[in-house]
């Protein structure tokens, strides 16, 4: 299943307000897991979600060294970050009940 | 909410470390696919399979990092910075264009830049005090449409009234015109240039001096108790050897002692109008005693003053201006002057008053036009140059085409290049007007200094400011894209299947690029033929200035002016006293008055003579004025001591006037009507003598008409006086014997020879323009000529392949060279053609201006069709252009055959 436009970016978002501070890949592999592999991202596709946040100052970035000791950049969310994931999940939950009940409403008999 | 600006900045920030995050990025990529490879080990694969599996599951890192450096920088920027990079490696590729190029360009943009400096000094610069921007001075317009320094001066009365009624400045500031005054300096005496100023001059404008204090509201309260001075810093650094103890020492005025209370800094040089520093300062209230004899303060049409003015914060000029007006009628209906007021005007203070005029601006607009043709000559050059080079790159182009570049991106491309060449160009020439600029002012200085009777000494800051500094780049940019633009989009337009294919044919080189270029080169022959011709006829009129006569005596007659005081009844008593004392005064041949003196103004009043009119010079002279000047009356006679006195209705005309409207006639006796009012007032004179015809309205020419009308001292106020010889020291017992009649006359006493006063004026001007005009005139020829040059030289490398094949047909050196020629001279035979058509007009026009009797000659009396200037420069200018085209076309000619057959 391929990722909806701009939903890769509240993947992100809420993935780093869960887990705490992660590097790419670190990020990349939990969304997989999470979705039990139902999506299946091109993991290269993650940097360009990490540098809009970045460039928007919802999420900061600093090299720091992995669990197996390689240096890897890791992404932590700031405070602007859990503000504008906030609204976004109240919207994601707006929007899905609506589209929810729009497709109840188009399987008529 | 400012998240926009968080990207902005972070985009901002990464045009100026790319490499860095490159790299960056290149190791957190590198850290990504290992981390993956080391998880998949960990399940069992080998390192191979594992790296395998990461790259496949990660998508193309290439991509990923293509995508990664777009959206980190801002794109455009990215572009223009590489288009830049390429351009510069492109112009390092062709130094000797480039340099040629750059050159061109700092000529054609230095000449605009100078005089921008010039105009920017002028009319731009604010004055050198705190906030000039909310510094205005007043101007006042009368009902009788009188102009000039008039129009700045404002009485004592008036300041009083003003700043205690206005409720628009938040101060009020009067500095008087300059005077000058006798000075007794320990050690030395002479006279000193001065300025009366109100109390609050230097605090109020925020000038700060540089040593001691400036004047105290104490010292503008009552007349003549507070002597203090301050001392302006040329004076102190020149006359007083930066004496670091002059606080406190006294300088005697006019018999007064004053102290030197400050000295103002280096920076300060004075308020304006005109720019001239004084040597120093006095409270107004010291008046009497500064400049005594007069009386400014008390009398409410005494206008000695100009006002400056600082806006409240929160008004503006117009309420500004509405204001005053209310305030000038209600002075004006309290003290009714004798010519009213109509307006007063507040304008930003600048160094020079009269430059809001629209002859100003239209002086300055006519400048910029002559030296916006030569920039234009230069772009047109570099046009062509430019056609030349895109003509050698269309390889280069249709390649780029062909792998998929749009037009717009080449022709982006193009204009960058031609972008940078200007702003070299602008920066070149920005340095060269810096010099030029200097050189220009140290020109006007000396002119103004070697005709000006008094010491002036004009004051301006030339360093280029930001506004000069924005000129030369607008001008700079434009210029690029003016002459960047049609060779951009001419070379961009080719068709890339036939540029491809063009192997060696030369022939079929586009027929409309090599139109426009014949256009851009016919376009600057003819503006520098126009150029030529105009500098021609003026340095012709220049040469013919130096040695013009005026046909009366001018080193032996001596003007004299002084001020008389300001009591109306006592100044005429002690003018017909002086005039009485200088006619016994043995040293002085002759004495006689004039209305005008000669070179110095005119009237110009219409003419009736029988039912035709026109229009004639006249003067009121008393009745020595021919002996004086030596004016022959050839027949008839002057006018008589009583007839002067009487104002009687006879008139002496000149030989020209005579001739002119009673042809075959004897003149004495006939009857003229003038128009002594332009409103109707004519008056019937009888012509009882005829005098020689001279040049007494300007040098440039002969006085097409003159009307000599006698008045005595009743209406006469400037004395001439011809001495025996022509030497200074002949006015000694002439200052002598008017210092014994009233001392207050020497400190504002004037004398000079006409020759020195007024003549040698004259032949200045003419050489001031000669010199410009030729100035150009080499500038546009020396461009044209590489203009044509360049262009025979590209066109000549382009046929070299259609000559050989001539020359194998059988066709002679003397042919090819025959035929190169001739085809390229074409564009500037019609060029110089339409360039002569052009300077023939402008002649025309200053011809035309001369109908009027008043207008002076620029060009001395020479034809506006002077064949001498008009034939002989178009052979210059043809030769020029022949050996510009003759090099490259011998080039041409001694190509061998064979190898040309090979070319390309």
């Amino acid at each position: 299943m391929d990722v909806l436009q701009g939903t890769l970016d509240l993947m992100v978002l809420k993935t780093l307000d869960a887990m705490g501070e992660m590097h790419g890949y670190g990020i990349a592999r939990r969304i997989e897991q999470v979705s039990e592999d139902v999506l299946q991202l091109n993991q290269g596709t993650i940097y360009a979600a990490l540098l809009r946040l970045v460039q928007r100052g919802w999420i900061k970035s600093a090299w720091g060294v992995s669990e197996s000791n390689r240096k890897a950049k890791f992404y932590s969310i700031t405070r602007a970050g859990r503000k504008q994931l906030d609204t976004e999940a109240k919207n994601w939950a707006r929007i899905s009940s609506v589209i929810g009940r729009l497709l109840q409403l188009s399987t008529r008999s | 909410m400012f998240t926009w600006l968080s990207v902005a900045a972070s985009r901002i920030q990464a045009i100026f470390s790319r490499r860095r995050m490159d790299d960056d990025f290149d190791r957190e990529v590198e850290a990504h696919l290992e981390l993956f490879a080391e998880e998949s080990m960990r399940r069992g694969m080998t390192r191979g399979e594992a790296y395998r599996e990461a790259r496949r599951h990660f998508g193309g890192v290439t991509q990923v990092k293509e995508v990664q450096r777009e959206n980190r920088g801002l794109p455009h920027v990215d572009t223009i910075l590489r288009d830049v990079r390429y351009a510069a490696r492109m112009l390092r590729k062709s130094p000797g264009f480039t340099l040629v190029a750059i050159l061109t360009l700092a000529l054609g943009i230095g000449v605009n830049t100078t005089l921008f400096t010039a105009f920017d000094a002028v009319a731009l610069k604010p004055l050198p005090v705190k906030n000039p921007g909310n510094v205005v001075r007043m101007e006042r317009w009368f009902a009788s449409g009188n102009q000039g320094n008039g129009q700045y001066l404002f009485s004592y009365r008036e300041y009083l009234d003003y700043r205690d009624h206005n409720r628009v400045f938040s101060s009020l500031v009067a500095a008087s015109w300059l005077f000058s005054a006798l000075a007794e300096l320990p050690g030395q005496h002479g006279k000193l240039t001065g300025q009366l100023v109100s109390e609050n001059y230097f605090s109020d404008l925020g000038v700060n001096p540089m040593l001691g204090r400036t004047f105290l509201p104490e010292e503008n309260r009552t007349p003549g108790t507070h002597p203090v001075v301050v001392l302006s810093y040329p004076f102190w650094r020149v006359q007083c050897n930066r004496d670091p103890q002059i606080l406190g020492k006294t300088i005697r005025l006019n018999d007064t002692a004053f102290t030197v209370v400050g000295v103002t800094g280096e920076q300060f040089i004075g308020t304006g109008n005109p720019p001239q520093i004084p040597d120093f300062w006095a409270p107004l209230m010291m008046q009497a005693q500064a400049a005594p004899g007069q009386d400014w303060l008390n009398e409410p049409g005494s206008r000695w003053f100009q006002f400056f003015g600082r806006l409240n914060p929160e008004t503006g000029i117009k309420q500004a201006q509405a204001e005053m007006i209310v305030l000038a009628r209600q002075f004006e209906q309290a003290h009714p002057p004798a010519d009213k007021t109509i307006a007063v005007t507040v304008e930003r203070a600048t160094y020079f008053g009269e430059t809001n005029t629209l002859q100003f601006r239209l002086f300055i607009a006519m400048l910029m036009l002559v030296v916006g043709m030569v920039l234009l000559i230069a772009c047109a050059n570099l046009a062509n140059m430019l056609l030349a080079r895109a003509a050698n790159r269309h390889k280069e182009i249709a390649v780029r085409l062909a792998l998929g570049a749009g037009r717009g991106r080449l022709i982006r491309q193009l204009l960058t290049e031609s972008v940078l060449l200007s702003l070299a160009g602008g920066a070149a020439g920005l340095l060269f007007s810096v010099w030029a600029s200097r050189l220009l002012w140290i020109g006007i200085q000396q002119g103004l200094q070697s005709f000006l009777w008094s010491k002036i000494e004009l004051v301006v800051r030339l360093t280029p400011d930001i506004r000069v500094f924005g000129y030369a780049l607008a001008v700079s940019l434009v210029t690029g894209i003016v002459f960047g633009l049609a060779p951009a989009l001419q070379s961009s337009k080719r068709d890339v299947s036939a540029a491809l294919k063009e192997e060696g044919s030369a022939f079929g080189q586009g027929v409309r690029k090599s139109r426009l270029r014949s256009f851009l080169l016919a376009a600057q022959v003819g503006v520098s033929m126009l150029l030529l011709v105009s500098a021609g006829l003026l340095v012709r009129g220049l040469l013919r200035s130096e040695t013009a006569e005026t046909g009366f005596e001018t080193r032996k007659v001596f003007l004299l002016y002084f001020n008389y005081g300001s009591d109306p009844a006592k100044a005429h008593e002690l003018y017909k006293r002086a005039v009485g004392r200088l006619e016994t005064l043995p040293e002085v041949r002759h004495l006689t008055l004039a209305e005008r003196p000669p070179m110095s103004g005119t009237w110009t009043p219409p003419v009736r003579v029988d039912t035709r009119e026109g229009r004639t010079l006249a003067n009121h002279v008393s009745s020595s004025f021919f002996d004086t000047l030596g004016i022959p009356i050839l027949r008839g006679r002057t006018f008589t001591r009583q007839e002067c006195e009487t104002e009687a209705n006879v008139a002496v005309v000149s030989e020209a006037a005579a001739r002119s409207f009673w042809p075959g006639q004897d003149s004495i006796g006939k009857r003229a009507k003038l128009d002594m009012n332009f409103r109707g007032k004519w008056v019937e004179f009888e012509v009882v003598g005829v005098a020689k015809t001279v040049r007494s309205a300007n040098l440039s020419r002969v006085d097409p008409s003159y009307f000599y009308l006698p008045a005595g001292t009743a209406q006469l106020n400037t004395i001439l006086i011809r001495t025996d010889s022509d030497s200074r020291n002949a006015l000694t017992p002439v200052r002598t014997a008017l210092a014994a009649l009233d001392k207050d006359i020497l400190p504002s006493l004037i004398m000079f020879s006409l020759e020195d006063g007024l003549v040698q004026k004259q032949r200045l001007l003419a050489k001031t323009y000669g010199m410009f005009a030729v100035m150009l005139a080499v500038l546009a020829l020396a461009l044209a000529g590489v203009g044509i040059y360049g262009v025979m030289a590209y066109s000549v490398s382009q046929r070299t392949r259609e000559i050989g094949i001539r020359m194998t047909l059988g066709a002679t050196r003397a042919e090819v060279l025959k035929s190169v020629i001739v085809q390229g001279l074409r564009p500037v035979f019609i060029g110089a053609l339409l360039g002569l058509a052009g300077a023939a007009g402008v002649s025309t026009i200053l011809k035309a201006t001369l109908v009027f009797p008043g207008t002076s000659d620029m060009f001395f009396g020479v034809s506006a069709f002077d064949p001498l200037t008009f034939i002989g420069l178009s052979c210059f200018l043809g030769t020029v252009a022949l050996i510009a085209s003759a090099i490259p076309a011998r080039r041409a000619t001694k190509v061998d055959p064979m190898v040309a057959l090979r070319w390309e």
